[in-house]
This record gives C-alpha cells, sequence and structure tokens, in this order.
C-alpha cells in the first residue's frame, strides 16, 4: 500500500478536524475548539462555506436511485425464488380456523378482502416485472392514446380508459394484456423519468374506494383504487408518493372527460 | 419451525439493502455493465455467506461484500494504475495547486457558487477521476450517508485514514469543480 495516510502534518489537523466536525464526528471538547477556529480563520471559514456546498450539491444530484427492476429480477433468479409457501393459498386459508371464525363473526367480506387484494397486488407486480423482463414491456407501443385503446378492442372483452398525461409528466408508453388471477385485463403503460408504470384495469363488483397504498412489494409500490366497476392497480418501482400522484392524476382525468 | 432458512434470512438481511450495494457497485466500477457483474456476483457472495452475518449493521456487512468483491473483479479486470495515490498533504497540496494557501482559501465565494451550480455530469466525472481509495471514502459518506466508523468496517481502515481519505477526496472535488469553470 502507499503511505498516502501516514500521519498528517501539523498544517493538515485542523483541516482534517474541520470535516469531522462538519460531519458530526467530533467529541464537544473538539467540536468546541474548531468552532472557535472557525470563526477566529476566515480560511477556515471559507473551506467550511465549501465543504458546506460541496455536500449540498451532491446530495441534491445523486439522490437515493432505486434497484434497476431488471438487476433484482436478476438476482431473484439466481439465488432461486421462494417456494409458493410465503403468502398462504385460499385453500389453506379456507381449510384455517381463522377462517371459519370470520366466517362465522358475519365479517367475512373484511376477511377476505385483504386476503385476495393482496394476491392481486402479487399478481400485478408480477406481471409488472415480466414485462420489464422483456424486450418490450407492452404490446402496442405508442404515446397516443387514440391508438393504444383501440389496439385492445377485440383481444379482450373490455378496452380500458385511456388518458393523456404528457403535460402531468407522465407520457403514455403503450399497453398489453396481462393475465392476473387466471382473467386476461388490459394493462396501460406510462413514463416517468426512466420509471415505467403499470396500470391495469381488472372488472370488478367490489365496492367503489379511494386511493390505498401498498409499499414495496418485492421492491415494487402498488396503489389501487375502485369506481365505476372497475378496480385499478398501479405498479412501479417509482417511489410510493410520486405513484399516488400518478393515481391522483389518472383519475381526475377520468373523471374530467 | 427449525429456525430461520437461509433464503428468508437473505431477505431481511440483503434484500433492504441491494439499492444501496448496486449503487456503491457502480462507483466503484465507473461504468453500468462492469458493476452488474460485480453486484450480482456480491450478491452471490452473501446469500452464500449470509450465515457469517453476526448482526450489527446489515448495510454495512453487505457494502463489505460489495467493495472486496469490485476490488477482487477490478484487479482481474483492469490494470491498477488508477488506484495510486497522490501522495502530497493537504497543506502541499494547497500550496502547489493554490499558489499559496491563503490565496488558494481566500477565493471563497466565486469558488462556492461555482460548486454550488456544478451539474451532475460534471460532478460525475470529478469523483469517477478520484483514485479509488478516496473515491470510495467520499462515495460511502457523502452520497451513502455511513457513518465515520461504518466506512472503517467496510473500508478496513482505521478511522484516522476514513478522516484523511474523505477530507483529501473533497479537497480534490472541491479544486476541480471550483476551480476549472469553462
Amino acid at each position: 500500500m502507499t503511505n498516502a495516510q501516514g500521519a498528517a502534518t501539523p498544517m493538515d489537523e485542523p483541516l482534517l478536524l474541520l470535516h469531522a466536525y462538519l460531519d458530526g464526528e467530533l467529541d464537544p471538547v473538539n467540536s468546541l475548539a474548531i468552532a472557535q477556529q472557525i470563526a477566529a480563520d476566515p480560511a477556515l471559514g471559507a473551506e467550511v462555506e465549501h465543504i458546506q456546498a460541496l455536500r449540498h450539491v451532491v446530495h441534491e444530484k445523486f439522490p437515493r436511485e432505486p434497484l434497476p427492476p431488471h438487476l433484482r429480477a436478476r438476482i431473484e433468479t439466481a439465488i432461486g425464488r421462494r417456494g409458493p409457501q410465503v403468502h398462504p393459498s385460499w385453500r389453506a386459508l379456507a381449510a384455517s380456523g381463522v377462517f371459519a371464525m370470520a366466517l362465522a363473526s358475519g365479517s367475512t367480506w373484511v376477511a377476505l378482502r385483504p386476503v385476495s387484494g393482496d394476491r392481486i397486488a402479487e399478481a400485478v407486480v408480477d406481471s409488472h416485472v415480466r414485462a420489464l423482463m422483456a424486450p418490450q414491456p407492452t404490446d402496442v407501443t405508442s404515446s397516443e392514446r387514440h391508438t393504444v385503446k383501440p389496439w385492445f378492442n377485440g383481444r379482450i372483452p373490455q378496452s380500458p380508459q385511456v388518458v393523456d398525461l404528457t403535460k402531468e409528466g407522465f407520457p403514455l408508453v403503450g399497453g398489453r394484456v396481462d393475465v392476473i388471477e387466471t382473467c386476461p385485463v388490459p394493462t396501460l403503460v406510462y413514463g416517468r423519468r426512466l420509471h415505467l408504470i403499470s396500470l391495469s384495469a381488472v372488472l370488478s363488483a367490489s365496492t367503489p374506494h379511494g386511493l390505498s397504498v401498498r409499499r414495496s412489494i418485492r421492491g415494487y409500490n402498488v396503489v389501487d383504487w375502485s369506481e365505476d366497476g372497475v378496480d385499478y392497480w398501479a405498479a412501479s418501482d417509482l417511489g410510493a408518493g410520486e405513484l399516488e400522484t400518478f393515481a391522483r392524476l389518472f383519475r381526475s382525468a377520468l373523471s374530467g372527460r | 419451525m427449525s429456525g430461520e432458512d437461509e433464503r428468508a434470512r437473505f431477505d431481511r438481511v440483503v434484500l433492504p439493502h441491494l439499492d444501496d450495494a448496486f449503487a456503491l457497485a457502480r462507483w466503484l466500477a465507473g461504468n453500468q455493465p462492469d458493476a452488474e457483474d460485480i453486484f450480482q456476483e456480491a450478491c452471490l457472495r452473501a446469500f452464500r455467506g449470509i450465515g457469517s452475518f453476526s448482526g450489527g449493521s446489515a448495510r454495512a456487512w453487505l457494502l463489505t461484500i460489495v467493495r472486496r468483491t469490485a476490488y477482487s473483479w477490478l484487479k482481474k479486470n483492469r490494470l491498477r494504475a488508477q488506484v495510486a495515490i497522490n501522495d502530497l498533504s493537504l497543506g502541499e497540496r494547497a500550496l502547489v495547486e493554490g499558489g499559496g494557501d491563503q490565496d488558494a482559501l481566500n477565493r471563497a465565494t466565486p469558488e462556492t457558487e461555482l460548486i454550488a451550480k456544478a451539474d451532475a455530469a460534471r460532478l460525475e466525472a470529478a469523483i469517477a477521476a478520484l483514485p479509488l481509495e478516496f473515491r470510495e471514502a467520499f462515495v460511502l459518506r457523502d452520497i451513502q450517508g455511513l457513518e465515520y466508523r461504518e466506512i472503517a468496517q467496510v473500508t478496513a481502515m482505521p478511522l484516522g485514514t476514513v478522516m484523511s481519505r474523505l477530507a483529501r477526496a473533497r479537497h480534490r472535488l472541491i479544486d476541480t469543480i471550483g476551480t476549472e469553470q469553462r
């Protein structure tokens, strides 16, 4: 090794301590001493400004980035996926006493809804990941909603509502058909910077409900809501906040037409 | 239940820190394809060695593996030219590059402005140009937010060395992006 990190010369000392001071790593006595030196020495004061400007700009320009989804998928594959026992299957649940009690107590809906919701959320994330690993995340690629919507006609029974959110920073990328719980469903793909959002529209008879956020299903966030007989499921590696913003914009664009 | 199996342990200890692991690989390798190889190799090592994790900071544990993997990968695949460290002390540096350290230090305001306005590409190039040992100290602290003692753990260096490398890395960056704006 080199001897670059050998003993600091006396001249280095205050400069080194300055960094430790700004990083909150100095004990109170040394902190006090350094603070006094900074106050007394304009050169040290200038250094403080530089260091703080540097830390600030680095923090701003290199925020924490989520892992690229294809890498997460690669790791999952490399070390082997978990067995299916992680999420209790319907049948196992139905056989369990808890389930029977829930039925008996009349809170059936409460007991069922989260389970089936979680399963759909899982399926939506699966479809999203699979799409990211495919050569293209879409079967039809177009930023034009008048191209994407008709594409679904004839492929699946229901063609989804497609809205244009380009101005809001979520350009339409295209669409595809996913299979969720054995049903083919239309999925729209929107972009946000380099991230993609998969939005699946599932016909359902469930009670309309507002946005509900599920964080971090294998690293992806999922937001769902229900209106007009359709359950919407949005999955993305975007932060939960941004994904919620997307969902809100999508809803208001739908209701505004 | 016969205790936590390896996969469950991996999920609990390693998965939450994959973002940081890849970011470190990216900064150490300097490019995406190499970083992806290093990252995958490191994750496999972490998985195989999960039994050796004995508590403490899971993040530091994983980053230690990433760093070791990156070093052996770089040694195997690249010349070590970039690893040589400039031996000048901070004081010497200021004298040589600034023409007298008082002068160098007194140009406070314009330099601070230049630093604050540096764009991402310029910053990234400046960080990439740091010697590996300086770069890792800087990335671990100022991008990933580790404490000094965690950096000491990850890099297997004494605290004093961590401090000095971090200070030198920052001063080089300040020199680079604080002066040579075209």
